[in-house]
């Protein structure tokens, strides 16, 4: 089993989160099987609908987190209200993406409140971290 | 007598550049606290800000907002004009603390009459100086929003506001 944990940090590593978010996710992953007892961990195509599907938002217009961060994740995107240039959310293309776990849950809570009108689930949150990892 | 000409030389170089300056530069007053150089730790909180709130936005100068205005902004990050801003407590504070440091001490620029601007866009200043932008000169895709300083006015992130320093897209300078 400790051998498995090793594999898979090593292996997230590679696609690009850093140890300290692959740990956070560690950590996510406990709470979603505490919350959900049938999770069997997260899933990259659930956290691309939770990326791609539109949702009233906070201000109770239609919002998706393509709204500003595009559909292609290693495109730079334009925040929607601002115009302001967002830099690429795939670490393949952005090395800065998932290194921090600061950075992460910050904007984790921001997203999901303006997109979603609430917070992420662990399992959203998780979910959504593998969609933009393997993206 | 010569260093004497070049001392008087260069005092009055100074007085005129200064004048010039004041005279160009509407903002300055924005700034009270521009001249003197920012203490190691204001350096860094001043790195915080730009770093946070410009994820966004441009990080806009404290001076061009009074204490009262910065204190009901950094209260309210959580509905940030419609959005969720928050941050984590200490980043918060320590933006608060360096806004609330160089606010704008100038009623000329921020008194709302009793009122408190969340908007810079609504100060008697700010209304004043961009009394002739016509609306389509902000709502075109390049500029997008008044709250836009950067699309117009093309040092606006160094603080610098000069006339000759305009460029609105599709307009061209200010003259």
């Amino acid at each position: 089993m400790k051998y498995l944990t090793i594999l898979l940090i090593g292996s997230m590593s590679l696609m690009g989160a850093s140890t300290e978010v692959v740990q956070y996710m560690n950590e996510l992953s406990s709470v979603a099987k505490t919350e959900n007892k049938s999770f069997a961990g997260f899933d990259a195509a659930r956290g691309k609908e939770i990326f791609t599907s539109t949702h009233t938002g906070k201000q109770g217009k239609p919002m998706s987190c393509t709204s500003c961060h595009t559909s292609n994740l290693s495109n730079s995107g334009k925040n929607s209200l601002t115009g302001k240039v967002i830099e690429p959310l795939s670490p393949k293309a952005n090395p800065q993406r998932l290194t921090s776990v600061k950075e992460v849950t910050k904007w984790l809570k921001r997203n999901f409140v303006d997109v979603y009108a609430r917070e992420g689930t662990a399992q959203e949150k998780g979910d959504v971290l593998t969609y933009i990892i393997k993206n | 007598m010569k260093t004497f000409l070049n001392i008087s030389l260069a005092a009055a170089l100074f007085v005129g550049g200064v004048y010039l300056y004041a005279d160009d530069d509407e903002m300055e007053h924005a700034r009270p606290a521009y001249s003197k150089p920012l203490s190691k730790q204001d350096q860094a909180s001043a790195a915080l800000y730009k770093k946070e709130c410009g994820a966004c936005h441009m990080a806009y100068q404290a001076g061009f907002l009074p204490k009262r205005s910065w204190d009901k902004t950094m209260k309210g990050l959580d509905n940030h004009f419609g959005t969720d801003a928050t941050m984590d407590a200490a980043d918060t504070k320590t933006i608060q603390n360096y806004l609330m440091t160089y606010a704008s001490k100038n009623d000329r620029i921020t008194d709302m009459k009793g009122a408190v601007a969340l908007r810079i866009s609504q100060t008697p200043h700010f209304v004043k100086e961009h009394r002739e932008i016509t609306q389509k000169m902000i709502t075109q895709p390049e500029v997008k929003s008044i709250a836009n300083c950067t699309a117009c006015h093309t040092k606006a992130d160094a603080g610098s506001y000069r006339e000759r320093e305009i460029h609105i897209p599709n307009y061209g300078r200010w003259e």
